[in-house]
C-alpha cells in the first residue's frame, strides 16, 4: 500500500472551458433510447458544478485511466443517505474525462418505481439495473458506473464506513462477457458527509428496502477525494469464463481487492475531513 | 410470390397491399376484408389484385377462402394482419384474434401450395414491469398474468399459437411483433389516447415510448415475405420519445395526474365520449415504457425503421449539442 501523496491531476475541464459535446446517440427527438436528455443533463451539471467545485471540493486523481472510448465499467464504493457520492463521481467523469464521456450509472431495481426521481435520473443517463440494460449499454461501448455494494453499501452503519459490504459479482461477469476493462474508483469523504441516523425498514416506499433518515438535514461539506485505479482487464480469460461462477467470483474479488487498496491509500493520504 | 393478405381494408392492410404491388417479385395478391366491397380508396386498383370478402371468424368461410380463391390463384404465403380493434376483450375479438388465427394456420398447413405464414402480433404481448429492460428483445417474458385485460391475453394466446407451430410443420412461420402503429383504425391505444385535447398521464412518470408508422410496418411485412427463415422478430418504429412529448407533438395538453385517478377518469371518458382508450390496458406502459429491441429484425430481415411519424405539430429545434447520430440495429 502506498500511503504517500499522489500527484494531482493537471487542471481538467472542470476548472477550464466547458466540456466538449459528449458522445450522445439521439433516438430522434433529443432523447436517447434510455431517456437520456442532454439538455436536462446540462442543466443538472450547471446546478451540480458549484457543489462539485466549491461545496465538496472534489479532488480527483487518475481520470486518465478511464479509456477514451469503448465500453468500460467503473466500479465504486457506495454510501450516504442519498446517492450524492454517485452524483459527484458522475460529475467528475463527465467534467474531467477527455474526450468527455457521459457516465451511465446503474441504479437499483426499485428506482424506476420512484415518481419524479426515477424519470429525472433517467434524463440524466441513469439506467435501471437489469441485465438487458447493462448488456445493451456495453454493446454500444458506453461507460457504466456500478456500485456492487448496492443498498447494503448505503445502508451500512457509520462504524462500518469504508468497509465494502455485500459485494455483488455482476460487474465481473459483464466485464468477462463484453471484454470491458474495469476501473476501480474510490470515493473518500462521502461516508462521513451524510451518515444515516436511522433506517426505517418498515417504511417500504416505492419498493425501496428502507427509508433513510440522515443524521444531518444536509450533507456536511466534507472534502471528496476520487481516486481511479489502473484498469483491470480479464482479456486473458475466455468469454466462456463469464458462465463459470467460480471464475466470476474470483474476478469480482480481484476488483474488490483493488478498490479496497485504493480506499486505503486514499484514507491514508487524507489530511482531514474538510481538507 | 402470391401472397394472401387478411385485414386488407385496414390502414395497415392497405399499406401492405400498396408496397407489395410495387414489388416486381409479387405476381398476384389476394386481399381479404370483412367488407363486401373495399371502402373507396382503401385498396389500389390493379389487375394483379383480387379482393375477396371473408369473415374469418367463420371456420367455413376461412376454409373456402383458402381452398377456393387462394388455391385457384396459387397463393404461397398467408399474411395474417386481421385483428380486432376493440380493447374490451369481447367474444367477437377472441374469435378473430385467437380462433381465426389458429384455424388459418391449420388450413395453411394443409394446403400444399402455401409455404409461409406471416402473423402480425403486437408489442402488448410482452410483460412490462419495473424490472424489465428498457428495450424488450424477443426472449422477454410474455404477459401471462391472469389479471391482464382479456384483449391482451387474446393477443398473447394468438402469438403463442403461431409460435407453437414453428418448426413442427412444413410452414415457415414468421411472427412480427409490431410496436404501436400510430394510425387510426388499427386498434392503437395510443391513437385513441391522443384523441382528447388533454392527455392525462401518471404524475411523476414519463416513460419512453416507441411508435411505428404504417410505412415502416408495411416495409417490415414485405421484408418478412422475402426473408429466408421464419421466427419471431420485434418491429420497432423510427420515433422514440417520452409520452409527454408525444402528446405535445400531437398538439395536446399533457397533464400529469395522480395515478389512482387515471383509471376512473378514463373510464368516465369512455362512457361519455365513447373512445376506446383503456387505462388499465396501458397502466404499466404508462409507467415503465416497454420499447422493442429491433436488432433481430435488422439481422434477419434487414429491417431498419426509416419512416418517422408524420407529426401534426412541428418539432421544436433540436439543441446544437444533440444533433441526431442515428445508430443502426436497435429501434431508434
Amino acid at each position: 500500500m502506498n500511503g504517500g501523496r499522489e500527484a494531482a491531476d493537471p487542471p481538467g475541464p472542470a476548472s477550464a472551458a466547458p466540456p466538449a459535446p459528449p458522445l450522445f446517440r439521439d433516438a430522434g427527438h433529443g432523447y436517447d433510447l434510455f431517456g437520456l436528455r442532454p439538455a436536462t443533463l446540462s442543466r443538472a451539471v450547471a446546478v451540480g458544478r458549484p457543489l462539485y467545485q466549491h461545496y465538496f471540493r472534489v479532488d480527483s486523481r487518475g481520470i486518465d485511466r478511464i479509456p477514451a472510448s469503448g465500453s468500460v465499467i467503473v466500479v465504486a464504493n457506495h454510501s450516504g443517505a442519498l446517492p450524492v457520492d454517485g452524483a459527484m463521481l458522475c460529475l467528475d467523469l463527465l467534467l474531467r474525462s477527455s474526450p468527455s464521456r457521459i457516465p451511465r450509472a446503474v441504479a437499483d431495481w426499485f428506482v424506476p418505481l420512484v415518481p419524479f426521481a426515477g424519470t429525472f435520473l433517467t434524463r440524466l443517463g441513469v439506467v435501471a439495473g437489469n441485465r438487458g440494460n447493462v448488456r445493451l449499454l456495453l454493446e454500444r461501448g458506453e461507460l457504466l458506473v456500478v456500485f456492487p455494494e448496492g443498498v447494503a453499501g448505503v445502508a451500512k452503519p457509520f462504524r462500518e464506513r469504508y468497509r465494502l459490504q455485500g459485494w455483488r459479482v455482476g460487474h465481473a461477469e459483464l466485464a468477462l462477457r463484453h471484454r470491458a476493462p474495469v476501473v476501480p474508483a474510490a470515493i473518500i469523504g462521502a461516508e462521513e458527509s451524510w451518515p444515516v441516523a436511522v433506517r426505517l425498514r418498515g417504511a417500504r416506499l416505492f419498493g425501496a428496502p428502507y427509508l433513510p433518515v440522515p443524521a444531518t438535514p444536509l450533507p456536511l461539506p466534507v472534502k471528496y477525494h476520487v481516486r481511479y485505479g489502473e484498469p483491470i482487464r480479464f482479456d486473458h480469460l475466455p468469454v466462456e469464463a463469464a458462465d463459470d461462477p467460480d471464475l466470476v467470483a474470483e474476478c469480482a474479488a480481484q476488483v474488490r481487492d483493488a478498490l479496497e487498496e485504493l480506499i486505503g491509500r486514499g484514507l491514508a493520504a487524507r489530511r482531514g475531513l474538510f481538507r | 410470390m402470391r401472397p394472401l393478405v387478411t385485414g386488407a381494408t385496414t390502414p395497415l392492410g392497405g399499406s401492405v397491399i400498396r408496397i407489395l404491388l410495387g414489388d416486381p417479385e409479387v405476381d398476384h395478391l389476394v386481399a381479404t376484408g370483412i367488407e363486401r366491397d373495399p371502402p373507396a380508396g382503401a385498396l389500389p386498383s390493379s389487375p394483379r389484385l383480387t379482393y375477396q370478402r371473408a369473415d374469418l371468424t367463420r371456420a367455413r368461410t376461412a376454409h373456402d377462402l383458402l381452398f377456393g380463391v387462394a388455391r385457384q390463384r396459387g397463393v404461397d404465403t398467408v399474411i395474417h394482419l386481421a385483428i380486432h380493434r376493440s380493447p374490451h376483450g369481447s367474444r367477437a375479438s377472441r374469435r378473430l384474434d385467437v380462433e381465426a388465427t389458429r384455424e388459418l394456420l391449420l388450413l395453411a398447413e394443409s394446403l400444399p401450395s402455401i409455404e409461409r405464414f406471416i402473423f402480425r402480433s403486437a408489442a402488448d404481448v410482452y410483460a412490462v414491469r419495473h424490472a424489465t429492460p428498457d428495450l424488450l428483445d424477443e426472449d422477454q417474458p410474455l404477459e401471462l398474468d391472469r389479471r391482464a385485460p382479456a384483449s391482451v391475453r387474446d393477443h398473447v394466446e394468438a402469438d403463442l399459437t403461431a409460435c407453437a407451430r414453428m418448426g413442427i410443420g412444413r410452414l415457415a412461420i414468421t411472427v412480427l411483433r409490431l410496436a404501436e402503429v400510430l394510425a387510426p383504425a388499427q386498434g392503437s391505444q395510443l391513437w385513441d389516447y391522443l384523441q382528447s385535447r388533454v392527455c392525462l398521464r401518471p404524475l411523476g412518470f414519463d416513460p419512453m415510448v416507441n411508435v411505428l408508422s404504417l410505412d415502416d410496418a408495411a416495409a417490415a411485412v414485405r421484408l418478412a415475405l422475402h426473408a429466408r427463415e421464419g421466427g419471431v422478430c420485434n418491429i420497432p418504429g423510427a420515433d422514440t420519445l417520452p409520452l409527454s412529448r408525444i402528446a405535445a407533438r400531437w398538439g395536446r395538453v399533457d397533464l400529469p395526474v395522480p395515478g389512482p385517478l387515471l383509471d376512473p377518469l378514463y373510464r368516465l371518458r369512455t362512457r361519455v365520449i365513447g373512445l376506446d382508450f383503456r387505462y388499465d390496458v396501458n397502466t404499466r406502459r404508462f409507467h415503465f415504457g416497454g420499447m422493442l429491441d429491433g436488432r433481430r429484425a435488422c439481422e434477419r430481415l434487414g429491417y431498419q425503421p426509416a419512416h418517422p411519424i408524420d407529426w401534426p405539430v412541428a418539432a421544436s429545434p433540436v439543441p446544437h449539442h444533440s444533433q441526431p447520430r442515428h445508430e443502426p440495429g436497435v429501434g431508434r
